[in-house]
């Protein structure tokens, strides 16, 4: 008897832990500063985060990335994700308030307290200040309102189910925001926030352990093609290439080589960005001259 | 028994692959030498074309004579007929060559898009061999379409890295 009743109340803390570990925290209305919105600066945080690239249509290029209407799909291992609509239209965010955006970008959470799926790199942008968040947040309402919903993601069983996404946040999700580190130059500090922040560099460069999160020790190594190859339907043989300083990296680029990379899509050899970096270099082309000078000397700073 | 069936398996065995050489006239993997001459080529491009780019970079010195040398050497070797070099089956949907090369099936199942892509190319490497010697703004005026010609037939018809590949 008084094992189990022993046992009753061990089950239903571990309900209660296993509650507050997969409930969604939130950041409070409160806890926004005041802030002057800067549209300049939340235009490089929509070129830099990439948005274009997940939420725009298919292939679009250009200013056809200013369209977020959704629909481009990632084929994972996982099943397959499809970008919502992002535009602010009310398919999209267009009824959102700034918490409801700043707790989607750094917490994961949406505005009916649903976890996201980090297909959505939020682990990233959460690195992000809310100041950053916010300036996003005022460019994103510039944009063309679009109609139309994108479809539901099909994901099998048990990945269809957000609630354990909990677990996985209470894991990777550190709830960290960047902070410069007061012994590197200021270039090498920026660099840092772009490539792990919004950048979120790492999402694709870095390799992941086996429930998906990134592998730290491995940081910018290289790592397999995620996306799934459309001919066979196995995991791709593709690799995105060792983005770090050592000698299976950029060792023999310089940090111009690199800079001017980011601007053109061009590597030393004069050969051309292909696959999903094509897209990022297109965008990281909107950002300032020293914003990718800045880059180019955090990676050179990656020994 | 054993014996035998050891026996039948090596003649098999050599008999793929007396078949696998004589259809890729390399050993190690199908269409070897054909792979290794279509990337040599696309390595030559990416060399006349870093000449004319470290010029347009400020890397070297602008010269109008390296500059159109470099310009129609790019030229000539887009004009080569290199249609033996991309024989049917040697794209990286043959599971023996996924790691080998990233020339996608979509080269040989849409053709002839690949030949505009190519033919895209040559007109932009033409005016650049018109161009060239014209001065360090023109080289820079130009430029940016050779690339995109290259890009172009990558994004269309190349698939991702490879690892363990420089390029
Ligand atoms: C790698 C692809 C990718 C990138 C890059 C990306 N997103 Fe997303 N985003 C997604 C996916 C997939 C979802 C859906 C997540 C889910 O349903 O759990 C999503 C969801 C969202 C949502 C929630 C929308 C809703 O209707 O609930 C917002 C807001 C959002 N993204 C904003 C952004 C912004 C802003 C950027 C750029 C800073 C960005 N995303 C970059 C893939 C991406
Ligand atoms: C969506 C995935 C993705 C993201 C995000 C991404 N990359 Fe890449 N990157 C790739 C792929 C794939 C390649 C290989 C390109 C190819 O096939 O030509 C690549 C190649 C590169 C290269 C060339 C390396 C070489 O050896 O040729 C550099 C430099 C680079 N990326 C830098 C960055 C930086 C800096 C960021 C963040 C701002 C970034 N990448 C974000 C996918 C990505
Ligand atoms: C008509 C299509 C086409 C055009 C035009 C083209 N390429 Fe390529 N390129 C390819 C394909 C396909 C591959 C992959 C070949 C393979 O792996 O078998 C490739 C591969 C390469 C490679 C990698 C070679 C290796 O060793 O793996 C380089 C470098 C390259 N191209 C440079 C260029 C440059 C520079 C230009 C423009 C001046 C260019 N290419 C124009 C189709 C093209």
């Amino acid at each position: 008897m008084r094992l189990y009743k022993l046992a009753l109340t061990t089950c239903l803390a571990g309900a209660v832990i296993f509650y507050w570990i997969t409930a969604p925290e939130l950041i409070e209305q409160d806890a926004l500063p005041e802030h002057t919105v800067n549209l300049t600066n939340g235009e490089q945080m929509f070129w830099v985060g990439g948005c274009g690239s997940c939420h725009a249509a298919d292939g679009a290029s250009g200013n056809h990335k200013l369209l977020l209407s959704g629909g481009l799909t990632l084929d994972t291992p996982f099943g397959a994700f499809v970008a919502p609509n992002i535009s602010p239209h009310d398919d999209g965010i267009g009824q959102w308030s700034d918490l409801d955006f700043v707790n989607a970008m750094i917490k994961g959470v949406s505005p009916e307290g649903k976890h996201y799926y980090p297909a959505f790199p939020y682990t990233n942008y959460q690195r992000m200040p809310v100041t950053d968040v916010l300036d996003l947040k005022a460019f994103l309402d510039t944009l063309p309102p679009v109609a139309g919903k994108a479809d539901d993601h099909s994901l099998g069983f048990p990945f269809n189910i957000r609630w354990g996404l909990g677990l996985w946040k209470w894991r990777y999700l550190d709830g960290q925001s960047f902070e410069p580190d007061p012994t590197l130059e200021d270039a090498i500090n920026r660099g840092r926030y772009l490539v792990d922040g919004p950048g979120h560099c790492g999402a694709c460069h870095t390799p992941r352990d086996r429930f998906g999160g990134e592998l730290l020790s491995s940081y910018l190594q290289g790592a397999s093609v995620l996306e799934v190859n459309e001919h066979t339907g196995e995991q791709s043989s593709g690799w995105v290439p060792n983005i770090t300083s050592d000698d299976n990296g950029l060792a023999e680029w310089t940090q111009e080589d690199i800079a001017y990379s980011l601007e053109t899509g061009f590597t030393p050899e004069f050969d051309s960005f292909g696959g999903s970096m094509s897209s990022v270099q297109d965008n990281i082309y909107h950002l300032s001259a020293s914003d990718r000078m800045a880059i180019a000397a955090y990676l050179k700073s990656l020994q | 028994m054993k014996i035998l069936s050891l026996i039948s398996a090596s003649i098999l065995c050599a008999s793929v692959s007396v078949v696998t050489t004589a259809d890729g006239h390399g050993k190690g993997y199908p269409f070897k030498n054909e792979i290794q001459a279509r990337m040599n080529v696309m390595n030559l491009y990416g060399y006349y074309l870093g000449e004319l780019g470290a010029m347009a970079k400020g890397q070297s010195p602008y010269d109008a004579d390296a500059a159109t040398r470099a310009a129609n050497n790019l030229l000539a070797m887009a004009k080569l007929d290199n249609t033996t070099m991309w024989p049917q089956g040697s794209d990286n949907s043959v599971p023996a060559l996924d790691n080998k090369t990233r020339a996608k099936p979509e080269a040989w199942t849409t053709y002839p898009e690949i030949v505009d892509k190519h033919k895209a190319l040559i007109t932009a490497a033409t005016t650049m061999a018109a161009e060239a010697g014209n001065g360090l703004d023109a080289v820079r005026a130009n430029i940016g379409a050779v690339g995109q010609s290259c890009k172009g037939c990558h994004e269309a018809f190349r698939g991702p890295k490879l690892k363990g590949h420089s390029h």
